[in-house]
């Protein structure tokens, strides 16, 4: 960072040391006003602290004039030039204050004084002026409990004296109370009162028309302010109220006042930040019990609160109305770092958890018990901190980064990236976050991202823009470069590539980015050189993935892994976060012990705080090092033993190098209230915010931290598609209405149908595990989750192969469905084993899991259709044409003349519809796009295409010996994804030499291109060409690829090629 | 019954049983005796669920034959249970008690539950239900369960603590497969693949090879292979090869070293489930080959140990000439088609049931200790099992030599033999 950011250690000394004796003069001052009374010893104490803070005090001499009297510690005269200061109590002079010398001294800016003394002398004269404000205040308290305690009517016109201060000090004020005393008896029928007002306002008499309903503007009403100034209203009031109530109600509405003044600031748009920062202490102090408030006043106060400090989103704001205290916008407040003349927000991320954390403080009861929930100190940057930054460093430039080629952006990131971590930030945002740092000390942090994009219903922005983690560690000045760096570097990832293709996608690229950050603590503990909470995860209200008919779509899922959270939020390919269903807690995903084993976490991300860096450990090695130290051991781990799971070992007897651990959470979900909590969290929040939520969460052994609430995500894992109601019934190939989960299928080309018929009369259990290698077959040979698997019973069975085809993973991993049709045998329908032989790869590759029950009232099953398209197996597969009774592979465009199956599925209505459309047919919308296929694919084959042709037309047919060349596979069929490679099939006849310089040469294209997807999409490969070379004898014998010319499905398309 | 031709286990169980009938020329009496479980019992578990309502699962206990003693057998919880299976596998367990040679019949039970619906405690009600309603029929002396699919020790031990509360006393050899402390045994572990090299070791013998002399390729690397290799390694063989299933590619590899594997250095770069880090084995000059070669290596022992249905007419050919041994450590390795091929080309098969019969064995030992209430060091287990699998082979190996027999025949014709004999000399047939 800059040197902005180093501020000269002498050059702040030496300022230090000019101002110490002022300051040391101004603490003594206070000192002696502070703890002084009505006395005229405090005056005297407060002459005595002034003179140190002169030039020469030695002949420094102060005298204070106040209320008619002359204070003056030795009453020496002055010798030359005296500064003077007025003592001012609401705008009436009441004293003066004098500094002089009693010998002569020589000239300096003022006489014998500095300007700092002059400046010196006005700021004692304020404190002064407070001082005697605060004797007159304390009077009026008496006044006040003196009419209190003496019984209210007894006392005499107590409200007097009061009022008239207030007559005194806020004219405008005491206006608008004798105004407001005046409406009052007027409700209760005091007729003198409204003919008080009339007079007031110069009208005979109270226009009854006023209240009706008039076309005309009223007219305005002119206050005569002079005869409200009186004290006639109030001893009209007096007559019909009493003391007590004249009072009680004066004060009320005096409190009000103070809200309506904030209510002015807030309403103002031009208000900055600190503006508001400022007045709500003055309405927090001025106002300590908020009861007093009508509740209208609060709400209005709540929504503008939400308006201006947190976002404008209106559903958001509905919630906050009812579930946010002023008192919460206050704590916020204190936490704020504010660039000058801000008016920025905090973003949907911050508003999300605090939202959800006063919900759950003040909505939990006895039936829905939350335990104690704590958020994770957190320090905020309002969102135009970034333009404020980008305006810092000249920057602007930046901008218009959103509308250039997506090309563009990825090739200049890395710059954009490298600009903003060179640049500064302004001084006053490096001091916030220097206080903030102080605040938090040295541990780790999080810096995240909270734009007001971010979190929008149906607009989840999660992952797409970056969180950092600072490890914090080493001295003040280096913490602080670090975490301004990874500021800058968050800031910088609102230009990148992704969330500005993700935005384009979504038409919100002219929505002017702001983004708030969030500097928050991470929650763990430090365990030898690494930081990390005992748990974390993500907790969905609504679950899209069930195991079994017991569990229902309300029951909710967590995903639960070791350590930092990332693990939980984000897929991983090689890893199982532990899943656990809330509202049913004691059914897991895997029984087994075995099974329980494999689908646990196997890995653990934490901080390691000597290399500052984000790592991911294996979880066994972790436990193996930090041994008991573990925070929250029993709760996250079971020893394996024997072939049995039971309790971790209590600490004194853990020995890590003896003792197996497995990561079930079994001691957390059984011997602890905490899932209980969490299920009641989930339902609260989801009643709260009328929509199901996820929420981030993180343990530290001791404490449950919520980390992030927000509507459930809709685009990543799922969102319900309109089920159409006309479809008509030879386009709909099945339906369902049984555990339907709401998601997102591709369309569909291809589908796999074991009919249950005929696989149940197979005889023999070689020919049923045939079926489950021709399954696997299928699976590599079939474009990539453009097809389905619709088989009978029990996918995976591995006991009985007779109730399912006894698939492992890996012979469906390319699926984009299992479907398990459940066929009615007699009185009987089977059950179903809902994929949990391997449910958990289902979760983390996003294979949709849908059962059928053909049989049962209103189903539609298509048997015509799936039995009576052509079957591509023999064809596809000769060797196992035996089997073609048995397992169909139909071209869904080959029988339907072009046509796909679409597949949609509708949890909230319960039903789910496959159906055969066109392909021009636009997907449903709002059909949310899935993190791994974004949309848009036209583009993705096309431009493939184009290569492939131009490679095609390029080639030296006769240098190299090529015959023909071929295009086959995604490219092809128009299926090709952001990563999907060019399949090319060149038939040649050249000889060794040619043919390794033909390769050469397509490698040379194959990087090329590689690098033009990779600028496009982000994704890296080595090279886009997948190539295979065949020869005469490979298309005679139709072996290997070379069977792809002429196949039955999916065959290879042949290319013009040049003159060469 | 099915009729209809569709694949039924009991009938195929049946078919096998009258395969070897044929070959031993048994007679009419004892092949309609051995042909269906001597005693089947059908009963209801009531369970009080989680929710409150009541609901009630069905339970089956086979005991196919208990002429050599009390029946032994897994207890399986599967949604699609059928009473067929459960015979089936009972019969399974009697011809596999008998080829090693340990004085148990066979059994089997299951119940119609998917575990994946049922909380814990719900299980719990239903190992305790199933313990109830055979308290009179199961015992040390009687029928002896343990765990299967599904079920694991912790099932083990409600059914053991709830039968021994209704007997009133301590009865541990009642269930086998509990954990050690509990009445479990020691060596349990290391059983299976110890007994698979025990074996080896015999064939070996008896072809004149040394074991110094031979080198092995393993498919898998779980925990049959890696304590197969252990022992291997030990008698002085050379293991060049392993397979394991990498979760990440969702595919098998082969680690190959010529020089031989170091067994110890791979499983410290070797997770839980036997998968073996790839980046380090290459480090470590290991050669990181598709998964389906592990058939084509140059070795003279294949020890198939991962899954069923490997050795297919697929691969079967690719099968090297060096090849003497094909011990199966799995279940089922071998297609029937490949089998043949294999028969033909004479390699000496250890099938399945003899060569794995090592973890059976070691529950007999269990169940021998915890009736004597005396349990046994490790060494002495090992010991132990290592003289009854060598009886176990020779019987098996010597009859095949002597009447030319597909060594797989010969093992069905051993242990079914004893049956029929252990029944004929108790009078029944």
């Amino acid at each position: 960072m800059s040197d902005e950011l180093r501020p000269t250690p002498d050059g702040l000394m030496a300022s230090l040391t000019e101002r110490a004796k002022e300051l040391n003069c101004l603490y003594h001052v206070e000192e002696a006003l502070r703890q002084g009374g009505a006395t005229d010893e405090t005056f005297m104490s407060l002459l005595r602290a002034i003179p140190p803070g002169w030039q020469y005090p030695d002949v420094c001499e102060a005298r204070l004039t106040i209320e008619g009297r002359t204070l003056s510690l030795s009453g020496a005269e002055p010798a030359g030039g005296v500064l003077r200061a007025d003592v001012v109590v609401q705008d009436e002079k009441v004293g003066v204050l004098e500094v002089f010398y009693t010998d002569d001294r020589p000239g300096e800016d003022d006489g014998p004084f500095l300007k700092e003394e002059v400046r010196l002398i006005n700021t004692i004269a304020g404190l002064v002026s407070h001082f005697v404000l605060r004797l007159r205040l304390q009077d009026l308290q008496k006044d006040w409990e003196a009419l209190r305690q003496g019984g209210g009517d007894t006392g005499g016109e107590i409200w007097r004296s009061p009022l008239h201060l207030l007559r005194e000090s806020d004219r405008s004020l005491y206006l608008r109370i004798a105004h407001k005393i005046l409406n009052y008896l007027c409700q209760i029928g005091v007729e003198e009162a409204q003919e008080m007002l009339a007079a007031a306002s110069g009208v005979n008499g109270v226009n009854e028309e006023m209240s009706g309903e008039v076309n005309v503007p009223a007219d305005r009403t002119a206050h005569d302010p002079d005869y409200l100034m009186s004290d006639a209203p109030f001893e009209l009031a007096s007559r019909y109220l009493s003391q007590t109530e004249v009072l009680t109600r004066v004060q009320n509405w005096m409190q009000e006042d103070k809200a309506s003044s904030l209510l002015r600031v807030l309403n103002n748009p031009r208000s900055p930040l600190p503006e508001i920062v400022d007045a709500m202490r003055r309405f927090q102090h001025g106002i300590p019990d908020k009861r007093i408030l009508r509740s209208s006043t609060l709400k209005t106060l709540r929504v503008s609160l939400t308006q201006r400090l947190l976002t404008e989103q209106i559903d958001f704001v509905r919630v906050t109305k009812e579930n946010m205290e002023i008192e919460d916008f206050y704590d916020l407040t204190r936490r704020m770092i504010i660039p000058a003349g801000s008016h920025g927000r905090l973003g949907g991320k911050s508003a999300g958890m605090l939202l959800a954390h006063c919900i759950l403080a003040r909505s939990a009861d006895e039936e829905h018990p939350v335990g104690e929930i704590k958020v994770p100190k957190t320090w905020y940057l309002p969102s135009d901190g970034l333009h404020d930054f980008i305006g810092h460093n000249d920057l602007q430039d930046v901008i218009e980064q959103k509308f250039r080629e997506v090309e563009e952006i990825r090739q200049e990131y890395p710059d954009i990236v490298r600009l903003f971590k060179n640049s500064t930030f302004p001084t006053r945002v490096v001091n916030g976050l220097s206080v903030a740092l102080d605040d938090f000390a040295d541990v780790p942090l999080i810096v995240r991202s909270s734009s007001l994009l971010e979190d929008r219903l149906g607009t989840a922005f999660s992952g797409k823009y970056k969180s950092l983690f600072v490890a914090n560690q080493g001295t003040k000045a280096e913490r602080l470069e670090a975490l301004a760096d990874a500021i800058a570097e968050v800031y910088a990832s609102t230009f990148g590539p992704d969330p500005i293709e993700y935005r384009r996608e979504r038409g919100l690229l002219e929505f002017n980015e702001e983004m708030g950050i969030l500097i928050q603590e991470v929650v763990g503990r430090k365990v030898g050189k690494y930081f990390f909470p005992a748990f974390a995860g993500v907790a969905f209200s609504n679950s899209e993935f069930r195991w079994s008919p017991r569990i229902q779509r309300e029951d909710g899922l967590v995903r639960l892994v070791p350590g930092l959270g990332t693990r939980a939020v984000d897929r991983v390919s090689d890893d199982y976060p532990t899943l656990l269903v809330p509202g049913k807690p004691n059914l897991r995903a895997n029984v087994a012990v075995d099974e329980v084993v494999r689908y646990s976490p196997h890995w653990i991300d934490v901080i390691n705080l000597e290399a500052g860096t984000l790592e991911t450990r294996n979880l066994a090695d972790l436990v193996r090092e930090v041994g008991a130290d573990y925070p929250g051991l029993e709760k996250v781990f079971s020893s394996l033993r024997d072939g049995m799971l039971g309790k971790a070992p209590p600490r004194v007897l853990f020995d890590p190098e003896k003792t197996e651990l497995v990561a079930t959470f079994d001691g957390l979900a059984y011997s602890t209230p905490f899932i209980g909590h969490l299920n009641s969290m989930l339902d609260i929040l989801e009643d709260k915010l009328d929509t199901p939520v996820d929420i981030e969460f993180a343990h530290d052994g001791e404490d449950f931290y919520l980390l992030q609430c927000r509507p459930q995500s809709r685009s990543d894992e799922s969102a319900p598609a309109p089920i159409p109601k006309d479809v008509e019934t030879r386009d709909i190939v099945f339906t369902a209405d049984k555990y339907v989960t709401n998601g997102w299928v591709p369309d569909i080309t291809n589908i796999v149908y074991v009919d249950p018929d005929a696989y149940g009369e197979l005889g023999s259990r070689e020919e049923m595990q045939e079926v489950a290698r021709v399954v696997g077959r299928l699976n590599r040979l079939l474009p990539m989750k453009r097809f389905i698997l619709l088989g009978p019973g029990r996918w995976g069975s591995r006991g009985d192969v007779k109730l399912g085809v006894s698939v492992t993973y890996a012979d469906i991993s390319n699926t984009a469905m299992l479907i398990e049709i459940a066929r009615r045998k007699g009185d009987y329908v089977p059950d179903l084993s809902f994929g949990t032989h391997f449910f958990q790869d289902l979760v983390e590759s996003r294979i949709r899991y849908l059962p059928l029950y053909p049989d049962e009232e209103g189903i539609v099953f298509n048997q015509h259709f799936l039995l009576g398209s052509p079957n591509l197996l023999a064809g596809m597969l000769p060797e196992f044409a035996h089997l073609e009774k048995v397992v169909r592979v139909i071209d869904v465009a080959d029988a339907t003349e072009g046509r796909l199956l679409r597949v949609l599925l509708n949890a909230d209505l319960g039903e789910a519809l496959a159906m055969l459309v066109d392909p021009t047919e636009s997907a449903a919308e709002p059909a949310p796009t899935p993190e791994v296929t974004p949309r848009l694919p036209v583009q993705y084959w096309q431009w493939r295409l184009r290569m492939a042709e131009r490679i095609a037309k390029e080639i030296d047919a006769t240098r190299y010996g090529v015959v023909a060349i071929y295009i086959f596979g995604s490219t092809k069929n128009a299926t090709a994804g952001p990563a999907s490679d060019i399949d090319l099939l060149v038939h040649t006849r050249g000889d060794a030499r040619q043919s390794a310089e033909l390769l050469s040469w397509l490698d040379g294209w194959g990087r090329c291109l590689s690098e033009m997807n990779f600028l496009r999409t982000g994704y890296r490969t080595e090279t886009l060409l997948d190539v295979h070379l065949v020869t005469d004898e490979d298309i005679a014998n139709r072996t290997s690829y070379a069977s792809k010319i002429g196949a039955v499905t999916d065959a290879a398309r042949e290319l013009p090629m040049g003159d060469g | 019954m099915a009729s209809n031709g569709a694949y039924n286990a009991f009938e195929m169980a049946r078919a096998q049983f009258d395969h070897i009938a044929d070959l031993i020329g048994l007679d009419e009496g004892a092949r309609a005796f051995l042909r269906t479980p001597q005693r089947e019992f059908h009963f209801t578990i009531p369970v009080h669920m989680d929710d409150g309502t009541v609901q009630v699962f069905q339970g089956f206990r086979c005991q196919h034959n208990d002429a050599r003693g009390p029946s032994k057998g897994g207890i399986r919880f599967h949604p699609q249970e059928t009473i067929d299976t459960v015979r089936a596998l009972s019969m399974w367990m009697t011809w596999k008690c008998a080829v090693v040679d340990i004085p148990l019949g066979g059994g089997k039970g299951g119940v119609i539950c998917d575990p994946h619906n049922l909380s814990m405690r719900e299980q719990e009600q239903i190992c305790r239900g199933f313990a109830r309603q055979l308290a009179r029929n199961i015992g040390p002396v009687l029928d002896v369960p343990a765990p299967d699919v599904m079920t694991n020790a912790q099932h083990m031990l409600w059914m053991m603590d709830e039968f021994e509360e209704i007997q009133g006393g301590h009865f541990p050899g009642v269930i086998t497969g509990k954990p050690v402390g509990m009445g479990g045994s020691l060596g349990r572990t290391e059983a299976t693949g110890y007994g698979v090299v025990y074996t080896i070791r015999e064939a070996l013998k008896e072809l004149n090879i040394r074991p110094n002399d031979t080198v092995a390729g393993v498919q898998g690397f779980g925990n049959v292979a890696q304590y197969a290799i252990e022992l291997y390694t030990q008698m002085g063989g050379k293991v060049i090869s392993v397979s394991c299933w990498d979760q990440k590619d969702q595919c098998a590899y082969v680690f190959r070293k010529m020089d031989g594997i170091d067994l110890p250095q791979l499983q410290s770069i070797t997770d839980r489930f036997g998968g073996i880090d790839q980046a380090k084995a290459k480090d470590l000059g290991y050669e990181v080959l598709p998964g389906d070669v592990w058939i084509d290596q140059d070795v003279d022992i294949l020890i198939p140990s991962a899954l069923e249905n490997s050795i297919t007419a697929e691969n079967v050919e690719k099968i090297s000439k060096r090849v003497k041994i094909i011990a199966e450590g799995a279940n089922g390795p071998t297609t029937p088609d490949a089998d043949k091929v294999i028969h033909e080309r004479g390699i000496h098969v250890i099938p399945d049931f003899l060569a794995n019969a090592g973890g059976v064995t070691c529950s007999y030992f269990e169940q021998v200790q915890s009736n004597m209430n005396y349990f046994w060091e490790k060494d002495e287990v090992l010991g132990k099992l290592d003289v009854k699998m060598t009886a176990a082979y020779s019987a098996v190996s010597e009859l095949a030599r002597k009447q030319n027999m597909y060594m797989r025949d010969a093992a069905y014709v051993v242990s079914i033999n004893r049956v029929a004999e252990a029944c004929r000399q108790r009078g029944w047939i």
